[in-house]
């Protein structure tokens, strides 16, 4: 970037004033206490949390989210037991599965949102997370955070455990279900990043990146 | 109380830092700034900059008029075929709830009636009187539609558990000709819907609900000096 763009860094306290990410509105958001949020006065959207030590346990949080999201592609998550056969499926093998009954993009659809999007979701938060804590922040982290943040919404795993939960029911009737080792996995790793996303805070996380300047813009 | 843009101020849409519009670009007229012309960048995480979504509209009805295209094939076209004893029975989206509930799972035929139909006609709905609302310039309860756009992002994945529930159906159910279950074209129509839902959802910007007000409410302003 050239000296010219450094002109319009606004010469404003940084956070303590912001604009409605919905409505636009310029607010000052108040010294807030522990766990307090701060909505827009006008629509409602939360502008701000507060909360102790968030980079700390959302860490925390991730490394269990990757164990346990490591674990539950080691082992079959359900098996399904009829005529004397059995078959199994894990979160891998449920997108290749449709690869072999010549459903191209459903499998590519399943890979990206049950296995590609969370594993870098993971991945990348512990990478930054690591390198606020070790004081590393180098040119890419904010454009790799902005990316997490930007396809949080792609990685479904989530909805995955509600559907294993339709597919037991539905299947329950007619055959033996078995519940895999990894199931026990997959329902801790979706506790896991439950807590993750509610603990990480991004205006933490951007507060430290705006703060180091790691990149000399 | 004054907007962002009022100020001359643009909000990273990332990590809301705040930036003046540099003078240079402030001359140029708004239409250069949409098409994307006058590019500025982020000081803290150096993302695009830009006041509104550009070409927020046009964007979401695109993606929504696609959405609503395949809607049609998704829900006429069956979604998979369960093959029992080697006869094939192809299921609709709706034949599925029906079945389910035939079957006397009403529970899981609510849950599913919900996730696949309920949600993505909401979703449809929404999305356009969102559109039609911002393009008439209405000032009608500005605070309840933001809250349905909120809404509308938050809910739309969830539709995705049908894909995922024929998915692992295809998975699991593999005992060749004795009861296997097959994936139909209706299947990636559905996810195509979902899909196309969602990236429209996030292609509207809600701050446009709130433009027509402030526009009118500077206009009164002007009037009054």
């Amino acid at each position: 970037m050239n000296s010219n763009n450094l002109n319009h860094i606004a010469s404003i306290p940084s956070i303590s004033r912001l604009a409605c990410p919905d409505c636009d509105l310029i607010q000052t958001i108040p010294p807030l206490a522990n766990n307090e949020v701060a909505n827009c006065i006008r629509c409602g959207a939360t502008l701000f949390k507060q909360q102790k030590n968030s980079i700390n346990r959302s860490l925390a949080f991730a490394i269990t989210g990757l164990i346990l999201f490591i674990i539950s592609n080691l082992f079959p998550l359900l098996s399904l037991k009829a005529i004397g056969l059995t078959q199994e499926s894990s979160l891998l093998s449920t997108a290749f599965s449709l690869l072999e009954v010549n459903q191209l993009l459903l499998s590519i659809i399943i890979l990206l949102t049950t296995f590609i999007f969370p594993a870098t979701t993971l991945l990348g938060t512990i990478y930054i997370l690591m390198q606020i804590k070790m004081n590393r922040i180098n040119c890419y982290t904010a454009p790799l955070f902005r990316f997490l943040r930007s396809t949080d919404a792609w990685g479904m795993l989530e909805i995955f455990l509600l559907a294993i939960l339709v597919a037991m029911v539905k299947l329950g009737d007619v055959a033996d279900v078995i519940y895999g080792i990894s199931l026990y996995a997959f329902c801790l790793l979706i506790l896991s990043l439950s807590l993750l996303s509610y603990s990480l805070n991004p205006h933490d996380v951007w507060n430290k990146l705006r703060d180091s300047n790691g990149c000399s813009l | 109380m004054k907007t962002a843009r009022q100020a001359g101020l643009i909000a990273c849409h990332f990590c809301h830092t705040l930036s003046k519009l540099p003078e240079e670009i402030e001359s140029k007229t708004q239409y250069e700034l949409k098409a994307g012309k006058a590019i500025i960048h982020c000081p803290c995480c150096q993302s695009s900059l830009h006041s509104r979504i550009p070409n927020s509209l046009g964007r979401t009805w695109a993606l929504l008029l696609a959405a609503l295209i395949l809607y049609i094939p998704a829900n006429a076209l069956p979604i998979m075929t369960v093959i029992y004893w080697g006869e094939g029975q192809p299921d609709t989206i709706l034949g599925g709830v029906v079945h389910l509930f035939a079957q006397g799972m009403w529970p899981l035929a609510l849950l599913i009636f919900i996730a696949s139909v309920f949600i993505p006609i909401l979703k449809l709905i929404a999305l356009f009187s969102l559109l039609i609302s911002v393009h008439l310039k209405v000032q009608w309860r500005p605070k309840d539609r933001t809250v349905l756009y909120r809404i509308t992002e938050f809910v739309g994945r969830w539709s995705m558990v049908d894909i995922f529930v024929i998915a692992l159906l295809v998975g699991l159910v593999q005992f060749g000709n004795t009861a296997s279950v097959l994936p139909n074209l209706g299947a990636l129509s559905f996810a195509a819907v979902v899909i196309l839902t969602m990236l429209a959802a996030h292609s509207f910007d809600p701050r446009l609900i709130w433009d027509a007000i402030d526009d009118e409410k500077s206009i009164q302003d002007n009037k009054s000096l």
